[in-house]
């Protein structure tokens, strides 16, 4: 299972691969010859079938939300006719799988969750299969395995749209990620010669970076002497971190400037005496006020 | 020794800084949900951190999976950091503090071994690393 989880998440990153998906979901040009068989039964049903759904959802309140209006309506039932006739007849081949895709993330961004989603598509099966049985109730055998393949080729673009929406999903999280770790450091002075800088939320590779440099101009922009990095809002130091900030602070050293860390807590101390960074190595004071006074103090000493 | 799934855990592929960050906050809630005192939980993500940094800084890529255990009535968070890297050439060095081949301060392992209880590391040159650490409550 984990080896399937694992592939499938590459998949998704890496482009996708339509000969392995095809072959995961049994689907063969077999398959779609027999759901081409539908598609006259398809075509006649088509439309009352998607009326039916929208009655059915534009009952519920909540999902009428979802509709800004008639024509908006409208218009996404006839996306949803293209959709199905799709599912019927249309060529698999990276066009289908890019459209499929693309369904998925407008789904995520406009909030059509994966419930409705697989609901309607449930729906429209679900009449579809009563129809085709009772048309064809002369033949059953016949009509059995027409309806298997149309199954399948279901499950595949549920299965696309679905790992789009995830996709969608995580990478809306990752820029929000992005962003909060772009948010520029403010750097304070408190008074001549004294720079206060907060440092708030996340500090890895990247962030830790443009700190050094915002530190840098601070000084010299602000001709400063001494300077204290408040890391109160830091949720979690490891070495790493560590490292960056004694690197900051190392640098802020080498253009004759002494720093301070401050806003450290008791749970991050202990965690870094545990994993061994030392006191040595970090110049600290307790509090933010007492870093003040111990920036001070090496300013002026 | 169980697998408690019950209180829930999580596998999480580490490639970037921020499935560092994601790794560790998940582990924080996964030990403040089991009852793990507030300093245990900066102690575990700490030691997720520092073997998830390493799967991005040496490795590339590779996973962190986080589980509740249970052996002999007592409960402990088990954390595996998996890799298909390149593998650690002396693991003895690599154990002991202030070794680095990536100009840090070779803190990782032997930090996390530290705040971990049980700690173990298999590795072979080409074949990557498995790191296998518990933290057990209330030692
Ligand atoms: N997952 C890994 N794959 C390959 N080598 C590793 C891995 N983890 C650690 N190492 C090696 O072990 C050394 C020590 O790691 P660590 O104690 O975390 O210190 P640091 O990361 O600061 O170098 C690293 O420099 C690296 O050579
Ligand atoms: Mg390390």
């Amino acid at each position: 299972m984990l080896e399937i989880i694992a592939s499938s998440a590459e998949d998704a990153r890496d482009g996708y691969d339509l000969q392995k998906a095809m072959k995961w979901f049994d689907l063969s040009p077999e398959d779609r010859d027999r759901t081409m068989q539908l598609g006259e039964i398809s075509e006649s049903v088509a439309e009352a079938i998607i009326e039916a759904f929208y009655e059915h959802l534009l009952s519920d309140p909540v999902a009428a939300q979802h509709f800004h209006g008639p024509d908006h309506v409208e218009k996404v039932k006839a996306g949803q006719l293209r959709y199905f006739r799709e599912l019927i007849s249309a060529e698999l081949d990276d066009d289908y799988i890019a459209d499929r895709r693309r369904i998925g993330g407008i789904h995520e961004r406009t909030g059509v969750t994966p419930t409705l989603y697989i609901g309607a598509y449930a729906f429209y099966l679900n009449r579809l299969a009563t129809i085709v049985l009772d048309r064809m109730k002369e033949e059953p055998d016949s009509a059995f395995p027409l309806l298997l393949s149309l199954f399948k080729f279901a499950h595949f673009d549920m299965a696309l749209a679905l790992e789009t929406y995830v996709d969608t999903r995580e990478e809306t999280i990752r820029d929000r990620e992005r962003e909060l770790s772009e948010l520029p450091t403010p750097v304070l002075q408190l008074r001549p010669g004294l720079l206060l800088i907060p440092v708030v939320g996340t500090l890895d590779s990247f962030r830790a970076r443009a700190l050094t440099v915002q530190l840098l101009e601070g000084i010299r922009a602000h001709r400063a002497r001494a300077v204290v990095l408040d890391i109160t809002g830091v949720a979690a130091v490891d070495s790493a971190v560590a490292n960056h900030l004694i690197q900051t602070m190392s640098a802020a050293r080498l253009m004759g400037v002494r720093s301070v860390l401050t806003g450290l807590s008791a749970e991050v101390a202990q965690s870094l005496v545990k994993v061994g960074v030392t006191a040595e190595k970090l110049q600290t004071a307790g509090d933010l006020e007492s870093g003040i006074e111990l920036a001070d103090r090496l300013m002026a000493g | 020794m169980q697998v408690e799934g019950a209180l829930g855990g999580d596998i999480q592929a580490i490639r970037r800084d921020a499935d560092v960050i994601s790794a560790r906050q998940s582990g924080r809630q996964i030990a403040e949900r089991m009852g793990y005192s507030r300093p245990d939980q900066a102690l575990i993500a700490t030691a997720i951190s520092e073997l998830a940094r390493n799967i991005v800084n040496y490795a590339g890529k590779g996973e962190i999976e986080i589980t509740p255990v249970r052996r002999r009535g007592r409960m402990g968070l088990r954390i595996i950091a998996r890799d298909h890297g390149p593998g650690i050439e002396d693991l003895e060095r690599a154990m002991a503090d202030g070794f680095s081949t990536g100009n840090s301060f070779g803190l990782g392992l032997p930090g996390a071994k530290r705040i971990m209880d049980d700690f173990d590391v298999v590795t072979a040159v080409g074949e990557g690393v498995v790191v296998t650490a518990i933290k057990w409550m209330g030692r």
